[in-house]
């Protein structure tokens, strides 16, 4: 398993059977995602495995021993800095509780469509709930990240 | 949190022969975890991803059948569609949330048996065949509609599991069907269906419609072929009183029941509303592609 860029030693086969979210929690001290509902339902447990977001709380480890996963904890390593600088510029985050799950949707939607429109971001963030209903502001944040990206990589006028 | 189970993870279909006898198959795990969270005893569990490597997402058969991985995640095999198999496509692009989809299988939802599966209307449209492993590593072709048995219940012995669904090349649907998905359900994300329904038929040049297809969820034991309209719309040129006739139907085709999320009464409306819509009687949205959701 990689885990945010750093190959991690064998898993013992007694936690092969556990939660990736506790793993990582427990076992890793990435406190990052966190637990909200416990059935896929809120995401703020979400992930990134083999660039897909899933929700961590409906993955075992077992299943994902040849995986590489990204938490919120390697989001900055991974390229994604400028979309946390766009959450707080726009102020996207209340309570933050489902930040770090909302990031890594939205981080391995970009991954995936440098420039989506707002259609692609609501449905990358369809499994991720906000109490704080932030939503417009997530929307803005990525269009920003995505902006910013375009012109890093059109170089300087 | 509950004690930690036990995941086995056999690398080939020939290490699985022989662990199912002392645990539960699990493939993407979004259901299977959250009925264990819920107190279902699940103290082992046989992971079949891993088995993946040796499946592929999709292939044709030499035949031109359409033969569709069980064991990878939703959103992987309608990436390998294409503009292939509109109605299960538009089906996945509702399914749950992005998150799920990206773990899902078409073998957990078609394994579950649950009448409110949004996968199995579209394989039912599509005359999907399930291909079964037995425990001697055989395999068994059983069409879905023999499969489904009743809620919960599936046409699948003790030991045995999904590989592939096989889509026979005459249900394809060629050149631009008229086909698609819809569902009826509490919220646009997350939602399990109220209701649900595929359909899928051929425009003839003269606007006859023939091979008329039509599914629906959640309206009966099991996800059911809605044969009355089918026959009554074969052959047609739907006009409104058609329409009407077709939508009427519908009613001998569904044995619809209260329960928590919808009354008998509201699904019969629904379902004739659906039919209406599919065969375009309400203004309609146009059909969606796969990123779009019901709100836009």
């Amino acid at each position: 398993m990689r885990l945010n860029g750093v190959e991690i030693g064998s898993v013992p086969a007694e936690l092969h059977g556990m939660r990736l979210l506790d793993y990582l929690r427990a076992e890793r001290g990435l406190t990052g995602a966190k637990e909200g509902c416990g059935m896929g339902e809120c995401g703020s447990c979400t992930v990134v495995v083999d660039g897909a977001a899933v929700t961590s709380c409906l993955v075992l480890v077992g299943q994902v021993l040849d995986a590489e996963i990204r938490t919120v904890e390697g989001l900055a390593d991974a390229g994604h800095e400028p979309l946390q600088r766009a959450f707080v510029a726009r102020q996207a985050v209340q309570c933050g509780y489902c930040i770090p799950g909302v990031l890594n949707s939205c981080a391995a939607l970009l991954d995936r469509v440098p420039d989506p429109d707002d259609d692609q971001i609501r449905t990358a963030l369809d499994g991720n709930l906000c109490r704080c209903t932030a939503y417009n502001r997530f929307y803005d944040a990525v269009h920003d990240a995505a902006c910013e990206r375009r012109t890093d990589e059109a170089g300087p006028a | 949190m509950s004690t930690t189970p036990t995941l086995l993870r056999p690398a080939t279909a020939t290490d699985v022969a022989g662990m199912l006898r002392d645990g539960r198959a699990i493939c993407g795990g979004t259901d299977l975890l959250v009925q264990r969270r819920a107190g279902a005893p699940v103290a082992s569990m046989i992971d079949l991803t891993a088995i993946r490597d040796g499946v592929p997402v999709l292939e044709e058969t030499a035949a031109g059948d359409l033969r569709l991985s069980a064991l990878h995640a939703l959103t992987e095999i309608t990436s390998a569609l294409g503009e292939e198999l509109g109605p299960l496509r538009e089906a996945v692009a509702v399914f749950a949330s992005t998150t799920i989809r990206n773990r899902a299988t078409l073998g957990g939802n078609l394994a579950n048996g649950s009448p409110a599966a949004d996968t199995v209307p579209p394989l039912l449209v599509l005359d999907a065949v399930i291909d079964v492993v037995t425990p001697d590593g055989g395999t068994r072709a059983v069409p879905l509609a023999d499969f489904l048995l009743g809620p919960g219940r599936v046409q699948l012995g003790e030991q045995e599991w999904i590989r592939t669904v096989t889509i026979p090349a005459a249900a394809r649907g060629g050149v631009r069907p008229d086909a698609g998905f819809r569902k009826i359900g509490g919220r646009a994300a997350q939602a399990i269906s109220f209701l649900s329904m595929a359909w899928q038929w051929r425009t003839s040049e003269d606007g006859r419609l023939t091979d008329v297809r039509l599914a629906m969820g959640a309206v009966a034991p099991t996800v059911v072929r809605l044969t009355a309209v089918e026959r009554l719309l074969e052959g047609t040129t739907p006009g409104p009183e058609q329409i009407e006739a077709a939508a009427a139907a519908v009613d001998q085709d569904i044995r619809p029941i209260d329960d928590l999320r919808a009354s008998a009464a509201y699904r019969r409306r629904c379902a004739a509303g659906l039919v209406r819509e599919a065969l375009g009687a309400l203004a309609t949205r146009p059909p969606r592609d796969e990123r779009q959701h019901p709100w836009t």
